[in-house]
This record gives C-alpha cells, structure tokens and sequence, in this order.
C-alpha cells in the first residue's frame, strides 16, 4: 500500500490513474468517526494510491476531489478538468449530447 | 446489496453515519459503470452506439451495504448533496491553525513529550 505523503501529488497521480483505465479504477473513502479518520484509497486493481488524514482541511480539499472524480466517472475521462470549474465543462463530449445548452 | 434511487441513498448515508458515530467505519466507494456485461457492451460498441456511463457509487459500514448510480444529469445534485452531508459529519477531523500549533508545542513543552523537537 502507497501512502502518498503530498495532498496534490495524490490528486494528480488518481486523475492519471484514472485517465489510463477509467474501467477498472475505483476511488474509496473510509471515514471513521470514533478515531476521527479518513483514508482515501485510488486504485486500478494494479497500482493502489492512498492517503490518510486526520486534519479537517484536508477533508475540504478531499470534497473538491470528489466533484473531480464525479465529473469524470459521470462525463466520461476526457473530460477538461480546470479544478475550479470542473462541472461547468460540458462542452468536451459533444458525441452524446446534442443540445448545446450553455452557449 | 441493495439498491436504491439518489434520495432514499443519501438518506440511508446520513443515517449510518450517525449509527456510526461511537464506533465503526462508513466507507464510500465510487466507480465508473456502464452497468452492461461486457457481451452487451461489445455488441453496443460495435453497432456504433456510444456506451452510456454512470457513477456507481457504494456505501457501507461493514454490516449493510448500500447502492446507487448516478447518470450524467444527476451527478452535480447528487455531489452537492453528498458534499453536504460529508461536511456535516466529518466533525471529529482536528482543525489545524497556526496558532493552535505553538500553543500545542508550549502544552506539549510543559508536559514534558516534545515530539516535535524543530517546528516554529
């Protein structure tokens, strides 16, 4: 098991880990409460990612992750990720969609 | 493994989180499913159909398990909901400020357990 000390580094290596086989990689969450613990696991049934906190600020950033990983399980990995406006970017895929809504 | 529409899911969220808040874990799994065997899959692949995705995303606290996926058009209620109650419940992580951290290494200096020899 990799713990991955750097909060930015996790991100970026699961987005990758993802984009490479957006099949079979699965992104897990533990939460334990009484030991007031998360872990977060990324992994591809190859390469496994982790990391683990106790720090609330971490659990922000980890909800910002969760959006980047809806975004790209429900859009599909080719999706554009700017971290910020990681929802607003439905304009990649126009294969499925063919209503070009926000314009 | 039971599984339920978007409401009914974050609902029973909510509830085994507060179940579990003396003790045990809640874990959440998220993963990407065209929930099609693979037969079905190939065959839409080549008909020239494009494979529609969705979220699947599982919850459980070790006795019950719980499931639902989320498409392409619920997905941003669905996290701004889950988003909620995530930050609901996440109460027990430590606040970390940098005030807080030279009061904890003067505490830790009078107990006598300076575990952080260098750290200003």
């Amino acid at each position: 098991m990799v713990y991955i000390t750097s909060w930015d580094e996790f991100v970026e290596r699961s987005v990758q880990l993802f984009r490479a086989d957006p099949d079979s990689t699965r992104y897990v969450m533990k939460y334990r409460h009484c030991d007031g613990k998360l872990v977060l696991k990324v992994t591809d049934n190859r390469e496994c990612l982790k990391f683990k906190t106790d720090q609330a600020q971490e659990a922000k950033k980890m909800e910002k992750l969760n959006n980047i990983f809806f975004t790209l399980m429900a859009r599909g990995p080719e999706v554009d990720l700017s971290e910020v406006t990681g929802k607003e970017q439905t304009d990649v895929q126009p294969t499925k969609r063919g209503r070009g809504r926000k314009q | 493994m039971v599984l339920l529409q978007l409401d009914p899911f974050l609902n029973e969220l909510t509830s085994m989180f507060e179940r579990g808040t003396e003790t045990g874990s809640v874990w959440v799994t998220l993963k990407r499913s065209s929930l099609k065997s693979k037969v079905v899959r190939n065959k839409m692949v080549t008909a020239g159909e494009a494979v529609e995705y969705k979220c699947l995303i599982r919850a459980t606290n070790g006795k019950k398990t719980i499931s639902t996926s989320v498409g392409t058009k619920d997905h941003q209620r669905f996290q701004a909901s889950y988003a909620t109650i995530l930050k609901a419940h996440m109460t027990a992580l430590k606040k970390r400020e940098r005030k807080d951290k030279k009061k904890s290494a003067e505490a830790d200096k009078r107990e006598g357990t300076s575990k952080r020899p260098k750290k200003s």
